[in-house]
């Protein structure tokens, strides 16, 4: 139930939206909270078992029967693409939201393609084994004229720090320490 | 029943809906006009399918599934126990989820656009039947022979059964088959009764049962049931048609196979002759099949020379995704390829399937479709004065 005072479109809170925008300009402390984040990524033991923590969430990471793993949950690189959906969908309704405008339905597909995989198998040196392009269609079922939704759409995609952090060089800081 | 002249001209079924029409299925769909008001702007647009067909010279003719957003999504209308659920709401359910993620992905359709018949209780027919009420319409208004297409009952069970939903109420996908199959038979004896000259029994999916692999694989209506084996499947529908026609006399009875008729690109729709088929098919207690060879996707007609025995030929003779209308000499050239093994009293001529099949993605224009009806009355009328009337 709604007070008369809230404002719920997307089943998000406007005025909550609001505050938190509010507090992201002006509070230097949130904003390098909301700056950082991390996972860990434990073997399980045995084979192409892995499990991750995320706060108080964890799931698992394998790989499919094809490349002699278990299949008991998406791979690594099948993450990346449900991470770039996830982040664009977030996007999505937190832009379309600002604007009032209300999602009845959405979706997005995504295709991405390795440049090389043999390079990961230790077959290869040519290319690199990363993705070389990622297609992300949205469908989307909304309450405003098309000009609108390719706006929102426009937007999330140039905001998107997934999308951000696969299109831009990151700098990635591999370390190691041996254990007993 | 009377005799008929040779080579009669019939249609599969549907016919491209007018624009007001797909807006005031639409606006049913939102609950924004009842069913009553849609009923009655439908009833316009099916007096336009009768004129067309009848204008062509269509002689067994159907009302062009105007009322029908599909060709077997509308029985949630019809039967109660069945509802229309997203994909979405029961993909979690779906025990394939790579095959249905590719299905999606090669439709280019979103989960949530694509709604699906499934039961969630026991079966019954509403008061209208399944199609009764399109007949009584259709019969009023027409004084040529008629042609009522429902949904077979391999298609309906194997599109409808949902496990985790629909085993609640039936034991088994089996059991559910045997059910539908009954309420399909009460539904033909009911259409004989209001004076409907043929029923033919639409079971598309067989096709995709033969030829449908992960990656060709194109009929949603299939998407939901995982693959099993072909030999096992095609028994499964040939048990199901014979129960639903079981006894039954005084009507003209059919089974169509096709192999999707959702889209223009032939290169995506289903590919492969009827051989592996044919023995099944063969097998079921009707009149008729009704065969799309118009498409070289169906591979050659020679397969019907060992089995379709006394069975009579819907012979596809024009593609309804295809905008070039074929020519009446080129229609009874296909014909009389057939005539070397098949008696010409034995032969209909059909389109290859409807020409709006899915409301919203009809293949043809109505002059396309009229044009093309057209073309088959002229050959239909050149055989005549070859090999007789009647």
């Amino acid at each position: 139930m709604s007070s008369p005072s809230q404002e719920i479109i997307n089943g998000l809170d406007i005025n909550k939206l609001k505050e938190l925008l509010k507090e992201a300009e002006k509070n230097k402390d949130f904003v390098a909270r909301i700056t950082k984040w991390t996972a860990l990524v434990r073997w399980l033991g045995e084979g192409f078992n892995f499990k991750s923590y995320i706060r108080n969430h964890s799931f698992l990471i394998s790989e499919p029967a094809d490349l002699g793993g278990p299949d008991t949950s998406p791979n690594a690189v099948e993450y990346v693409l449900a991470a770039l959906g996830a982040c664009y969908a977030t996007g999505f309704v937190l832009n379309a939201s600002k604007r009032g405008v209300k999602i009845k339905n959405l979706e997005i597909a995504l295709e991405g393609e390795l440049d090389n995989i043999l390079v990961f198998l230790g077959l290869s040196n040519e290319g690199h084994p990363g993705y070389k392009k990622i297609k992300a269609k949205l469908y989307v079922d909304a309450e405003a004229d098309e000009k609108t939704i390719k706006e929102i759409w426009e937007e999330t995609v140039r905001t998107s720090p997934v999308g951000h952090t696969l299109t831009r060089t990151v700098e990635i800081v591999p370390e190691i320490k041996i254990t007993e | 029943m009377k005799t008929e002249k040779l080579f009669p001209v019939t249609v599969v079924g549907s016919w491209p809906r007018p624009k007001w029409l797909l807006d005031a299925l639409k606006l049913k769909r939102k609950g924004a006009i009842s069913q009553e008001e849609f009923d009655s702007i439908a009833d316009e647009a099916v007096l336009l399918a009768i004129k067309y067909q009848e204008d062509a010279g269509v002689e067994i003719l159907s009302d062009g599934e105007q009322r029908r957003d599909n060709f077997y999504s509308f029985v949630a209308d019809k039967i109660k126990g069945i509802e229309l659920k997203t994909v979405a709401e029961i993909v979690d359910l779906v025990p394939d989820k790579t095959r249905f993620e590719a299905i999606l992905r090669r439709l280019d359709v979103p989960s949530y656009s694509i709604r699906n018949p499934v039961v969630v209780s026991k079966l019954e027919i509403g008061k209208k039947g399944i199609a009764r009420d399109e007949a009584s319409f259709l019969k009023s208004h027409t004084n040529r022979k008629t042609k009522v297409p429902l949904p077979g009952p391999y298609l309906l069970t194997r599109a409808s059964w949902v496990l985790g939903i629909s085993d609640k109420y039936y034991k088994s996908r089996e059991e559910l088959g045997f059910e539908i199959a009954r309420l399909i038979r009460e539904e033909i004896l009911a259409l004989r009764n209001i004076g409907v000259d043929f029923v033919q029994l639409d079971e598309p999916v067989l096709t995709e049962v033969v030829y449908g692999d992960q990656v060709q694989q194109t009929f949603m209506c299939a998407a939901l049931f995982s693959r099993e084996n072909p030999r096992d499947e095609l028994e499964f529908a040939v048990e199901l048609i014979n129960e639903a026609v079981k006894g039954i006399s005084g009507i003209k009875l059919g089974v169509h196979v096709c192999r999707g008729n959702w889209t223009k690109k032939e290169e995506v729709l289903l590919k492969g002759d009827y051989v592996p088929l044919m023995p099944f098919l063969a097998e079921t207690k009707v009149n008729q099949l009704v065969l799309e060879f118009a498409t070289p996707r169906a591979g050659d007609v020679e397969v019907l020379k060992d089995y379709l025995g006394e069975k009579e030929i819907g012979f596809g003779v024009v593609n309804p995704r295809n905008d070039i209308v074929e020519s009446p000499s080129e229609i009874v050239n296909r014909v009389e390829r057939i005539l070397r093994f098949v008696d010409a009293k034995k032969v209909y001529l059909n389109p290859d399937c409807g020409f709006g099949t899915f409301a919203e993605a009809p293949v043809a224009t109505s002059k396309i479709a009229f044009d093309k009806l057209r073309a088959m009355r002229i050959a239909s009328d050149e055989l005549r004065k070859r090999y007789g009337e009647s």
